[in-house]
């Protein structure tokens, strides 16, 4: 493997989510939480305990969190414990009734069931608090769009931001029948958020190529592709970047992509939960966080057919403008229509453009 | 029992009487005699005769003295045969009861008239689908004239339901359709409706679409409203008839099914009264409660926070799905305010009661001092107006959507499941939050759902201002002044302020229990209108 192709070249020693030999092994998806048959038994009264003890731990976090790197308050870590209730147990609204239950006394052993054990509960949630777990991790999906997607670790929690760019490939889809006849690529898929929501918008008129290196992603996008029943449309291919797609090159209707963008001297100061939680190779985009960038940048012209569109999501401001005037100068003559999209939150954050 | 079950509602004048009857069975009593080839079973001289079918019972419950006049009539000679009681073809075993008007299943649509003879001699009018509001004002009767006016009026002693007094049930059935009755407002009712039929007759009507439709649709819910309370007239005036049969027939089995029935009646007819509270157009709808914190800080955004939590533990209680939409905590304790989606059947109508300001007194833990405080809360309940109804058109371009997010560089670098989301309609300011779903959009739908309702509502005010009528019902569901106070300290006490209605244990109250506030303030509301005779 050359060293320009990917993450798994950056990968660091923090995580040894796979090496070399085990990238040809097939990994096995974790079913999320709220999948898994409710073969667990427990109590009423020691679910209730449990659920008060996870409270109290809760806020006693305060803004201790937010403090030191912005990370939850415990109103926030409130609501993740009772989603994560609402995934454990079977029957979600009956926890809530017991209160009448009490009153008459004699319900007090009854019994619910829950998908996980009592005792790993307690685990879980002492991983949230203490070890600052990702929630989404400790529940094993994340809600994006209207998606609900199985992550866990050595997976990329796909971010709110990146729902935006579902919204771009919409519009232009919707505003040009062939390219949303065509084949599109979602390089450096993750838990194929990207794809799957593509995939959703093309529908059996288009195709979506998502790409990973990381066998863990390859293995969770296809996971939930499946589950969205999208196979037809979306094929997962592992990889490093455009070399899995040697064969469409020139052909691409369009180019999505979120790849490691963040400055390696920032990893270290990230918030807990993703510094210490999340696969630095889906993180760590080099020293000035471009490199992947500029390698997607560089070789969208030759991959996209003429009329194509790419959208890349970056670190903000400086990559965008940097970006578009980089392919201003080396490639003006390949794209047209170059663009700035702000998030949500006003941050400038995606690079779009067509090719000539 | 047979399937023939048959209706007929008394009428004082018979110049124009109706009577439902199937779609495709439009039948007089005539007509269904004619039809089903009966041997001339009525008495001329008697109204209330038997009719016999093999397998099947019929009592004609009889014509109103008004139209026995008629009957006597030639035309109706067919109707002259032997006094009731004579079964010459009968198994014992069948037998029904049938009234005047005969109709062949119970839930029928579409209406008959029919003009009896008078000066033309057997000339009888059928007409189609006219409207309800005759109907409503007919009054019903036994085959011997008993009606539930009468029923009540007779002040029969009412005994407890172990007692297998016939009357005692019927008499407390009456009385609770007097109850359901007075609660629907049934004059306002019936006049309404007639307003409504002159309405839909309108050949012009369908040129304003959205007024039709609202206006049929009312029209509609109106008219199985009365339907529906009719049909439990109907049937306990059909049991006493049995039970008179039977009584004179000597068939224990058949009195002793009748006294049952009438038994499962006054059961229900409990249930009845409580649901006659609710027949406002929305009432039955799902619905949103706010509740927002008064002015006093931590004290009264704590007094917030137990509201919430009130109405939380009630609406589970009834049997409602609850979640909880948007919530602004306080900075030391409680909530600034939130919003609660109750999910269910009736959870406007119930929660509607709830409106107004609720104001707690104690010594508040929040006070070193441990001196009284006195703080308040708002409540408001919104309701979630269902797909048949007309709702407001929002455009896309109206509305600024907001997301919260915490500052920092965003993107990867961060990892939050906060995705909360406001709404603004720009054109009239009103604003929705969602935070509790687990996805941006999720919660951009769940507040545009909030925002929706909100739109809705005030559509409503604005057209209850046009339509004097409901006034005075939407005025009730606008932010009102104080409703119920709540004393922890010196005493303990909940009362409310519009009915009086006080409970001394104020944590039952806050752990959900006000039903009875609920109903009491129905009751106090409603029943004080004279509105039934």
């Amino acid at each position: 493997m050359n060293l320009g192709l990917g993450r798994a070249c950056l990968f660091s020693s923090c995580r040894p989510i796979f090496s070399a030999s085990a990238s040809l092994r097939t990994v096995k998806p974790q079913i999320p939480l709220f999948l898994r048959p409710p073969t667990h038994s427990a109590s009423l009264l020691d679910v209730k305990k449990w659920h008060e003890w996870a409270k109290n731990l809760t806020s006693s976090v305060g803004s201790s969190f937010v403090e030191f790197d912005n990370g939850p308050d415990s109103s926030l870590l409130c609501r993740e414990l009772n989603w994560l209730l609402e995934d454990a147990l079977e029957n979600h609204s009956s926890f809530h009734f017991p209160l009448s239950c009490e009153r008459d006394g004699s319900d007090h052993d009854e019994n619910v069931l829950l998908r996980t054990s009592l005792d790993d509960l307690y685990s879980l949630w002492k991983q949230r608090i203490e070890e600052r777990r990702p929630f989404q991790y400790i529940v094993g999906c994340e809600h994006w769009r209207d998606l609900v997607l199985s992550v866990q670790e050595g997976v990329l929690i796909p971010r709110p931001e990146t729902e935006k760019i579902i919204d771009l490939v919409g519009d232009i889809v919707s505003n040009n029948e062939e390219l949303g006849q065509g084949i599109w690529a979602d390089v450096g898929t993750g838990s194929g958020a990207i794809a799957i929501g593509i995939g959703r918008i093309l529908g059996s008129h288009g195709r979506v190529l998502a790409t990973d290196l990381s066998p863990v992603a390859v293995s969770v996008a296809s996971f939930n592709v499946q589950r969205y029943g999208l196979q037809s449309v979306i094929e997962v291919r592992q990889g490093s970047l455009f070399e899995p797609l040697k064969d469409v090159e020139g052909e691409l209707s369009g180019i999505v992509s979120n790849p490691p963008y963040i400055p390696s001297a920032h990893i270290s100061g990230l918030q807990a939960e993703v510094g210490r939680h999340e696969p630095r190779i889906a993180l760590d985009g080099g020293a000035g966080g471009m490199d992947f960038l500029l390698q997607l940048c560089n070789g969208a012209a030759a991959m996209l057919k003429p009329g194509g569109f790419f959208a890349l999501e970056t670190n903000g401001e400086e990559h965008c403008k940097f970006l578009i005037d980089h392919m201003q100068n080396n490639a003006a003559r390949s794209f047209h229509n170059l663009n700035i999209v702000n998030d949500f939150a006003g941050m400038q954050r995606f690079v779009i453009g067509f090719r000539q | 029992m047979s399937s023939l079950i048959l209706k007929r509602p008394r009428y004082r004048s018979l110049r124009f009487c109706q009577t439902t009857c199937s779609n495709t069975h439009l039948l007089s009593p005539l007509a269904s005699i004619s039809e089903t080839q009966i041997k001339s079973p009525y008495s001329s001289n008697s109204y209330n005769s038997l009719l016999f079918i093999p397998n099947q019972k019929i009592l004609v419950s009889g014509f109103s003295s008004g139209l026995l006049e008629s009957i006597k009539d030639p035309t109706w000679s067919h109707f002259s045969g032997p006094k009731h009681g004579q079964f010459s073809d009968a198994d014992e075993k069948d037998k029904v009861l049938a009234s005047g008007f005969v109709v062949l299943k119970r839930n029928v649509s579409g209406f008959a008239s029919v003009l009896p003879p008078r000066g033309d001699k057997g000339l009888v009018y059928l007409r189609c689908s006219c409207s309800y509001s005759t109907q409503a004002a007919a009054e019903l009767s036994t085959s011997d004239g008993l009606t539930v006016d009468g029923i009540v009026a007779s002040n029969w002693t009412i005994f407890d339901e172990s007692e297998g007094d016939w009357k005692s049930h019927a008499a407390a059935i009456a009385q609770s359709i007097q109850v359901i009755k007075r609660r629907m407002q049934w004059k306002k009712l019936t006049v309404r409706l007639e307003l409504l039929a002159v309405q839909l007759d309108k050949p012009d009507l369908w040129d304003d679409p959205v007024n039709a439709g609202r206006i049929s649709r009312e029209h509609g819910s109106l008219v199985s409203k009365i339907k529906e309370v009719k049909a439990f007239e109907q049937q306990l005036l059909e049991h006493i008839d049995m039970i008179k049969l039977a009584r004179e027939e000597g068939d224990a089995e058949m009195e002793s099914e009748s006294l049952k029935a009438l038994l499962e009646m006054r059961r229900n007819s409990k249930e009845k009264e409580l649901e006659a509270l609710l027949s406002g157009e929305q009432d039955s709808c799902s619905c949103y409660i706010e509740v927002q914190a008064g002015a006093g800080g931590t004290e009264s955004m704590d007094w917030a926070k137990m509201v919430i939590e009130m109405y939380k533990s009630w609406a589970q209680r009834r049997g409602y799905k609850v979640s909880l939409v948007d919530e602004m905590p306080g900075d030391i304790a409680g909530i600034k305010r939130a919003t609660i989606k109750l999910e269910g059947e009736y959870a406007f109508g119930y929660a509607k009661a709830e409106v107004g300001v609720h104001r707690l007194v104690r010594i508040s833990p929040f006070d070193s001092g441990k001196r009284r405080h006195t703080s308040f809360a708002a409540v408001a309940v919104i309701p979630i107006l269902g797909d048949g109804s007309t709702r407001v058109q929002i455009n896309e371009s109206d509305l600024r959507i907001e997301r919260f997010r915490s500052g920092g560089p965003g993107g990867q670098h961060a990892n939050t499941t906060e995705s909360a989301v406001r709404i603004v309609h720009i054109p009239t300011g009103i604003t929705a939050t969602s935070q509790n779903e687990r996805s941006q959009h999720m919660n951009k739908a769940s507040a545009l759902e909030v925002l929706q309702s909100r739109l809705d509502q005030l559509e409503m005010t604005r057209q209850a201002q046009m339509n004097a009528q409901h006034t005075q019902s939407l005025t009730e569901i606008s932010w009102g002044n104080q409703i119920r106070t709540y004393v922890l300290h010196p005493y303990r006490m909940v009362k409310d302020l519009r009915t009086n209605y006080e409970v001394s244990d104020p944590d039952s109250v806050l752990d959900g229990e006000i039903d009875g506030f609920i109903l009491n303030y129905f009751s106090a509301c409603l029943d004080k209108e004279d509105d039934y005779p």
